[in-house]
């Protein structure tokens, strides 16, 4: 017991169970094939704006850009699709790079200019954001190709064919942060970057490199949610902000740089995946879920940093 | 906030303070402040703007211009006064949404005299940020977490409350105040809106604070090195609170002020969209992320640099859906020029050293 209590990601595991067995015994539906499904799906985009923000956070920096650059690349794929008839794959293809180049651009900025990070992406986000209503003149794609947006809402059983995306992305981010040189690089240099610059790692290489995998990923999220609701709404990422922050930072990513944990941000996700859903169960109003939100992340760092006192981490 | 590239260079906050011995005009124009280079900044833009666009220069233009920027200079002082120390209030929205509701119910609902229900909306816009500052300081919890929390917190409480229902019936009077203007229409030059002397109002207060008083060089001190401060003999903790408690107090007076000018109630005003400006406006002026210096004339300058943008492109009529991008693309380009122009002051002096 000691030793799970010692795991940054104890406390959310707990409460999923335990938020879980409460959910079962007191809404009977809950547990049905199609609400779950419902569950994973809405964690589907929510896990990808998490991972986003949490490499950001890896670094020691912050990506306020997210969701306008999610939403960017939602219209781009979407308006590819729609209004020019390009294929489905070369489509998401050119959305995705054009999520990397926009995430190339905040890092770029960052590390020539000078001008902190939080400021620049806090401009790029109104830039982006611009730049997808002056496209979509506020007014949605539809007609998008039904292969695609069977994708995005076909399902095995209770699991749906999105979760496979996201699913994936844990895999191959937890892999580059344990292994990869360059994962481990972007750690050093949230941990200290002074240090990390005299042991040879390039500071402003990796703080690129993290602007750029933000992006991409920022840009799959994007991508999901046009599959998911069907069509290419210029609102999409508008209400990321609070979750990207939320879920790394409940999972035990510390804002100063250097600490992230893959698996609480994923528990996290679920955690608040698993609230909202409760929220509509039990038919309460859905404002609730953004005043529980804000409790949620106060209790979380509150635990956090309660348990690495016991645990002697401070 | 502890990033390596905050590349910032950090003058000692005495000289950041009182940056205007005597110059000459065109060496002020180079080597001038933060604050004189915006202001060129500015000139310039209002003569391209005056010269594209005639209606730029119009006494409708420029009295909604200044009753709109009155508003976003207070919301900027709001986020100043936290950046003073270092730390950040991203609850100034959720704040003012909440204060913007408060002062509706105690108006409309309650029947409260305005002047009662103005003090009764400052001080829960002061409870409100005296909370984060409490809990930041009580859990050690970094600021922007504390108060995105809260953000959301706030306004999550204040839509289960209101149901986001608007309050249209305020009293006759307040609206007619957002209206109403101080002295005379000289020619084209339209009357100063009385909601611009409330904000200069503000901008004296904190001016004094900052420079004047023991208690704003404590927060200065607190923001430019808090363990110096701490070791000083200066409560750390209690001047966090202080300024989480003022930035409260501010935000609802740009909310009270906002519901006046738009003679309603309305839920939907503020929260998200007072995040970019409340942070541009103190950081284009010249307010350090890193805590330690502020600027009030900087903050009235970059939210007058904000709202001239804004106001040009849209008697420009280029497109309303573009503006945000404009908007973005201007300000990270008035930053770099700034940024350009104090690095060629600091390479002349070098130079001359």
């Amino acid at each position: 017991m000691g030793a799970f209590f010692r795991l940054q990601w104890s406390g959310i595991l707990v409460g999923i169970i335990a938020g879980g067995i409460a959910l079962a015994l007191s809404a009977p539906a809950f547990l049905s094939e199609f609400n779950l499904f419902v569950l994973l799906r809405s964690i589907c985009v929510s896990l990808l704006v998490a991972y986003a923000q949490m490499v950001m956070l890896g670094v020691g920096q912050m990506n306020l850009s997210v969701g306008a650059l999610g939403g960017l690349v939602a219209v781009v794929t979407g308006g590819l699709m729609d209004a020019l008839g390009v294929p489905t794959l070369p489509a998401i293809m050119i959305g995705v790079a054009a999520g990397g180049a926009a995430g190339f651009v905040n890092g770029w900025l960052t590390v020539r200019t000078g001008i902190n990070g939080f400021i620049v992406t806090l401009a790029t986000a109104s830039a982006f954001a611009g730049i997808n209503l002056g496209i979509t003149k506020a007014v949605p794609f539809y007609n998008l190709p039904a292969d695609f947006v069977a994708f995005g809402n076909g399902r095995v059983g209770l699991f749906p064919l999105l979760l496979i995306v996201p699913l994936l992305v844990t895999v191959v981010l937890a892999l580059f942060f344990a292994r990869a040189v360059p994962g481990r690089h972007m750690l050093a240099v949230g941990g200290n970057a002074p240090a990390a610059q005299l042991s040879g790692v390039s500071v402003p290489r990796a703080i690129i490199s993290a602007h750029v995998l933000s992006g991409l990923l920022a840009a799959v999220a994007g991508v999901l949610a046009v599959a998911q609701l069907g069509s290419a709404q210029p609102t999409i990422g508008s209400d990321w902000l609070l979750i990207s922050f939320a879920a790394p930072i409940i999972g035990g990513a510390s804002l100063a740089g250097g600490a992230i944990s893959i698996v609480g941000t994923l528990l996290a996700v679920v955690l608040i995946g698993l609230i909202q859903n409760a929220m509509v169960l039990v038919k309460v109003d859905p404002y609730w879920v953004q005043f529980l939100l804000g409790a949620l992340i106060l209790a979380a760092v509150w635990f956090n940093r309660y348990r690495a006192i016991k645990v002697g981490e401070i | 906030m502890t990033s390596a590239l905050d590349a910032e260079p950090r003058p000692s906050s005495a000289s950041a303070m009182d940056p205007a011995p005597r110059r000459t005009l065109t060496s002020l124009l180079l080597r001038g402040s933060t604050q004189a280079g915006l202001f060129v900044i500015l000139v310039v833009l209002w003569v391209v703007f005056a010269n594209l666009a005639p209606g730029f220069l119009s006494k409708f233009n420029l009295n909604s211009l200044l009753r709109s920027v009155a508003v976003d200079i207070v919301v900027g002082f709001a986020q100043m006064v936290v950046l003073a120390t270092g730390g950040m209030n991203l609850s100034v929205g959720a704040i003012g949404v909440c204060a913007v509701m408060f002062s509706g119910y105690l108006m409309q609902v309650l029947g409260l005299p305005i002047p009662v229900a103005i003090a009764g909306t400052l001080a829960l816009g002061a409870l409100l940020g005296w909370l984060n500052g409490f809990a930041i300081v009580k859990t050690g919890v970094n600021s922007f977490v504390v108060t995105l929390a809260s953000a959301s917190l706030f306004s999550g409480g204040m839509l289960i409350l209101t149901k986001a229902v608007p309050l249209n019936g305020l009293p006759a009077e307040f609206g007619a105040f957002g209206k109403s203007a101080v002295g005379p229409a000289i020619g084209s030059m339209p009357a100063i809106p009385s909601l611009a002397v409330v904000a200069l109002a503000i901008g004296l207060g904190l001016y004094v604070l900052f420079k004047h008083s023991t208690l704003g060089r404590q927060i200065l001190a607190v923001g430019a090195n808090a363990r110096a401060a701490e070791m000083s003999g200066i409560p750390v903790d209690r001047t966090i609170v202080f300024v989480h408690a003022l930035s409260g107090a501010l935000a609802a007076a740009a909310a009270l002020m906002l519901t006046a000018r738009l003679a309603a109630a309305m839920p939907a005003v503020a929260g998200d969209d007072w995040l970019l400006p409340s942070f541009l406006a103190p950081v284009i002026g010249g307010t350090a992320l890193s805590g330690g210096i502020v600027s009030v004339v900087g903050t009235i300058l970059g939210a007058l640099l904000v709202s001239t943008i804004r106001s040009g492109l849209l008697v420009l009529e280029i497109g309303n859906f573009w503006l945000p991008l404009f908007l973005g693309a201007f300000l990270l380009a008035a930053i770099l020029v700034e940024r350009g122009r104090a690095a060629y002051v600091a390479r002349e002096q070098a130079r001359r050293a």
